[in-house]
Formats: C-alpha cells, structure tokens, sequence
C-alpha cells in the first residue's frame, strides 16, 4: 500500500516538535475566535495568512496552522451555540438546537465534551475517507483538461445555489460578483489593465485577504452594532465535564451514520457544513421516531449535527485538495493562502509534494485529537472568554482586521478598499445575499477564465471542445441537474401553498 | 421590497457601467481566439439577467428573530463607525498604528456601550501590545507615525 507509506511519511513531518506547536497554537487561536462573536473560520484563516507568511513559516507548517485553526474555529463555534444558545455561524444553528436545552438542564459540561467526542468521530471518519479516496481522486483528475476544469467549476459554482436552497437567485448573484471581481486588475495573457480605473494598486488586483476581511470582518462589525442593547447571560458550566461510556455509547451508531453523511456532503462543492448538520439531524430525528425528545436536549440531536459538521469540514479538504476547486467558503480562502506560497492544488501535489499534502492530513488526525484533549480542562476558561464585552472587543477586531491587511502590502489603499467592500458587504447582507458564494467566485474566477480561455485555444475557438469528453458531459448534467432543482422545490412549494389555500 | 429593487437597479446601472468599460478592451496583439473582453463581459450579462429578474420581482427577505428592525438611531451608529473606520485607515500611516488606533478604538468602544474609563485603558493598552505582538515580535511591519521620535 502506497497510501500507508505516504500517510507514515506524512506523520514523519506533523510529529515534528516545531509542527506539533504550531498545530496547538493553530487549535488554540481557532478555538478562541470561534469563540468570538463576529469572528467565525473564515476571518480567522484569512487573518492568519499574512501573519503566517510574515512569521516566514514554511509552507507545510502554515498549512498546518490554517487547517489547525480551521477545526479550532469549527470547535470554539459550538461552545458559544450550547451556552449561549447563539450560533457562531450557520453550520451550527442545528446545535442549539439540543445543545442549549441540555445546557439548562445542568448538563453544560457533559453537552461541550460530547459535542466535542461527536466531531471528533465525524472528523475521524472523514480523514480516513480522505486516505482512501483522495489518492484515487487525485489519479482520475490527471485526465482532466482545461474544458473539464472549466465545466467543473460551472458545477461547483452551480451546486451552490442548487444545493444551499432558499435563494437561488441571491446565490448566484452573488457567486456572480465574485466571478467578475476576479477579473480586475491586469489580465495575464495579454498585458490589458482591466476595470483598474487607472489606479497603481488594482493593476495586481483585488487582494483576497482585503476582499475576505472587508466582507465578512467589518460588515459583522457593523451588523454588530446593531445588537449592542442585547445581552447574553451564558449558563455555567457546572458539575460533570466528562460523558460517561453509556453517554458515549447511546450515540455512537449516530456518530458512525452522521460522520459518513457528513463527508459525502463535505466532498460535494456547495454543500458543506450547513446542510450536513441540517440533514443529519432531520434523519436522526425521523429514525429515532417517538422515542425521541428532540429538541428538549436530545443527546442524539447534539451527536448527529456535530458529528456531520466534524466530518464535512475535513470531506471539504478533499475537493480542493485533489481538483483545486474549493467548495466552500473557508477552503476558498485556503487556496487563497496556498497561491500565496506559489502551490498550486491539484491532481499534481500529490506526486509533486507529497510532504505537504499527507503532512497536512496527519496533521488533521493530531489537531482532532488535541482539541479534544484541550476541551476537558479549558471549558471554563473559553467559557470565561465568552464574558468579554461587545464594546471591548469589536474596536479589537477591527484594529487587528486593519492589521492583517496592511500586513498584506501596507498600503492605505488597501484599507479604504477592506472598508468600501465591507460596506458593500453589509448591504448584501441586510438584503438576505449570502456571502460565501461571492467570495467562492472570487476565488474560482481567475482559475474559470484561464481554463476557458485555454480550451478554447485549444479547439481555436470552436465551443464545442466544452462538451467533448464523456467526463464533461456527465458533469454538464449534473449542472443541469442543479440548475433543475431549486425550481423544482419552488414549484412543489408553490403547489403545496395552493393546496393548503384549496383547503382552507 | 422597494429597497431590494432599487439595490437591484442601482446594480444593474453599475454592471452596464462596467460592461461599457470592458467593450474597448483588446488585445494588441494576440495569440489566442479569446481575447481579455470575453470573460467578464459573461459575468456581466449573466449577472444582468438576474438583477433583472429581481428588480421585477423581488423575494421576501427572511428577517431572523434576534435581528431589530433598522431605525434612524442605529442608521446613525453604523454612519458613525463607518466614519470612525475611514478615519483610521487615512490617518493609519500619517499618526502611526498606536496613536491612530487609540483615537478611533475609545469612540468606537463607546459606540458599542462602553463607559469611558474602562474603554480608554482597554483600548490603550490593546493598541500598544498589539503594535508590541505584531511589529515587533511577528515582524508585522506596522508604522509608528508620530511615535518615531521615540525610536531613536
């Protein structure tokens, strides 16, 4: 087995001593800015990645902070979601869901730590998923060309609005902006300026790092303010910390069944985390049927959402790793940190440099195991991080996001431009736009220009090499597939709201 | 409603805008059969279609439960902080990182409840441990402004 040989190599590099405590300060900033009210993976990656590059880390050890810090921030998220009854982010609303009524009936402790196992088995599975199949991936993708790398990322950018839902159109608006927002600067095959207005510091384009902390750091700041005269009172965390076996063990097919749901939805572009924990949870609480008491602090509600999310967040690694096409928010920003180490993710990494690559996956079986270990003793610590008030630590967040982008090119420019896009940010958002997508399509925008301008100068012009190959056909059908769906659930909701009228 | 729409509009204009920004756009000389124009005037017209689409006819915006409604007080808070923001990133060079993060980090502190003592020694004391954490420690370069005397 090729695989074993490469994964033991892969342990050679994460167990280094250097590695291991870069992998322990990765979970541990993670865990504190999941924590955070206005922080969530996405901003905690992107302001790591200029930090990262100035600290001079080699490209190994950063990619191993970044994905540290990623689960940390996945981890912290749970904690504000089971005491505060506020999820961090989307992916962890199904959470309250369990995890507060659990917290209220004085089992804070025991909710945390089995949260904290249930991702850790989902998280768990999921890399074992990603030994077995990423290799496998990775061979198949060699046969790509630049016409089914195009059709590819048409899928990834289509699945996210066939998958995520309730506003397909918004979605793909916004994946729009972000496509097109790629476009500016100077265009690399023939030297013309594009949408620079004339302006020096365009010509390189919009730098990712301004574009991920103008939208997501500053537009949160700025929907925080709306909320100031709210406050919290998180419940304590008293009495038992650790599950007991039983606890363990009445979950446990839960977590097995979840972890797998979760990497398959982690490995499809688009779906990710959120629809992960939100399926896993309808499913679980239709199969436990009567015996259940969802939604009254259900163990299995807590088990099946966390361990869907532990395990989509590593399937998500999967994609990005292999094809180079993230899909989804937080792994977008990790080929944003990857260009700026001059690697290029792809079918390639895995013969070129394969340290990196298995270093970063053993990397993920230490930093799960870790976050664990560090759950038990730090519960009231981060608990306590909780308490820090709205008005010290938003002047906070924005010094540092300031910091980070200036990190980048210290220029001013690039802090006016982190402003304008988070003004824009926070108008999308009070508009119901989602973000991610927007920010999926910056990333993927520069890669779908080069490949369709490449296939196409391939066939001298001719369109039709876009659907030559059996393997972009079948991709063109899942993207029909995907662009037949949500027109699909609108229509059965609209004939479902015409018969319940019918029956009144 | 009204406001998505006009955001709609308003974005449409800004779209077509850039799509006769982009038309000019060629190649001087060029190998290939596509040239720079192509691929953003796609994005432009598909995103046209579906700004379209909303200006006509607008979806509902699904307001969560903790989300208050927007009055004129908070308007003017978010007005407030935006100011605060630019007012920083113009004087981020000029004033150096620890003055300029001082001068906007109390009012902002305020702006989100804080009481005056307290938000002055937090903010004080973050700016310059951060200046001390990032510049000196991370080698972050971060201009020191006003402070430079005191370098020397």
């Amino acid at each position: 087995m090729d695989t074993l040989g490469y994964l033991g190599q892969g342990f050679g590099v994460a167990l280094t001593p250097y590695n291991l405590v870069t992998a322990l300060c990765g979970t541990l900033i993670g865990t504190v800015v999941g924590l955070l009210p206005g922080l969530g993976p996405i901003n905690g990656v992107a302001l790591l990645i200029p930090i990262a590059f100035a600290l001079g880390l080699p490209p190994e050890s950063a990619l191993i902070l970044l994905a540290a810090v990623y689960l940390g921030c996945e981890y912290g998220g749970r904690i504000s979601s089971i005491l505060l009854n506020i999820p961090g982010e989307a992916s962890t609303v199904m959470t309250t869901l369990d995890g507060y009524p659990m917290a209220r009936k004085g089992l804070a402790g025991v909710a945390l730590s089995l949260s904290a196992w249930s991702s850790f088995i989902g998280a768990f599975i999921a890399t074992c998923g990603m030994v077995l199949f990423a290799p496998l991936l990775a061979k198949w993708a060699i046969a790509f060309g630049p016409a089914e790398y195009f059709v590819l990322m048409v899928f990834a950018i289509v699945a996210l609005g066939g998958m995520a839902g309730d506003r397909p159109l918004k979605t793909f608006i916004a994946a729009l902006i972000g496509l097109f927002l790629s476009a500016v600067g100077i265009d690399a095959n023939s030297g013309v300026y594009r949408f620079t207005g004339d302006s020096v510091h365009l010509a390189d384009g919009i730098q990712f790092v301004v574009l991920v902390l103008g939208l997501f750091s500053i537009s949160e700041i700025l929907l925080l303010l709306e909320k100031t005269h709210h406050g919290h009172q998180a419940v304590k965390a008293t009495g038992r910390m650790l599950f007991n076996f039983k606890e363990a063990a009445s979950v446990f097919w839960v977590n097995i069944r979840c972890g797998l749901l979760g990497f398959f939805m982690g490995v499809l572009p688009g779906a990710g985390a959120t629809l992960a924990s939100a399926v896993a949870y309808m499913t679980e609480k239709r199969l436990a049927g009567a015996s259940g008491t969802f939604g009254e602090g259900d163990k299995r509600g807590l088990a099946a959402p966390e361990t869907a999310i532990g395990a989509s967040c590593c399937g998500a690694l999967v994609p990005m790793l292999t094809l180079g096409v993230p899909g989804s928010g937080t792994t977008a920003v990790m080929i944003g940190a990857l260009t700026l180490y001059n690697i290029t993710p792809g079918p390639l990494l895995f013969q070129q440099q394969p340290d990196i690559v298995w270093g970063l996956i053993a990397s993920l079986f230490i930093a799960n195991i870790m976050l664990v270990i560090l759950n038990i003793p730090m519960v009231r610590l981060f608990t306590r991080i909780l308490a820090v008030p709205n008005w010290a630590l938003v002047p906070i967040i924005a010094i540092i996001t300031a910091i980070g982008v200036y990190a980048v090119h210290a220029t001013t420019f690039d802090l006016f431009l982190m402003i304008a896009i988070g003004i824009f940010g926070y108008i999308l958002r009070k508009l119901d736009f989602p973000l991610s997508p927007l920010l999926l399509g910056f990333i993927l925008g520069g890669l779908m220009e080069q490949n369709l301008r490449r296939a196409l100068s391939i066939s001298n012009g001719e369109l039709h090499i876009l659907w030559a190959s059996p393997i972009s056909m079948s991709v063109w059908a899942l993207v029909a597939l995907m662009l037949v769906l949500p027109l699909m659930r609108i229509w059965r909701k609209r004939s479902a709201q015409r018969r319940a009228l019918a029956n009144v | 409603m009204i406001l998505q729409r006009c955001f709609a509009l308003i974005l449409l204009a800004v779209c077509i805008t850039l799509a006769v920004m982009a038309w000019p756009y060629q190649a001087a000389f060029s190998y290939e059969p596509v040239g720079p124009r192509a691929y953003p005037l796609l994005m432009l017209g598909l995103m046209g279609l579906g700004l379209l689409y909303l200006a006509i006819r607008p979806t509902p915006i699904v307001r969560k439960d903790d989300e208050p409604e927007l009055d004129r007080e908070s308007l003017i808070k978010i007005g407030a902080c935006v100011l605060l923001l630019l007012v920083f990133a113009s004087t981020f060079e000029s004033l150096g990182f620890i003055l300029s993060s001082i001068l906007i980090g109390i009012p902002m502190a305020r702006l989100y409840g804080g009481r005056w003592l307290p938000s002055v020694a937090i903010i004080s004391l973050m700016s310059i441990a951060l200046y001390l954490l990032f510049d000196r420690t991370m080698d972050v370069p971060l201009p020191l402004g006003l402070l430079d005397v005191l370098e020397n």
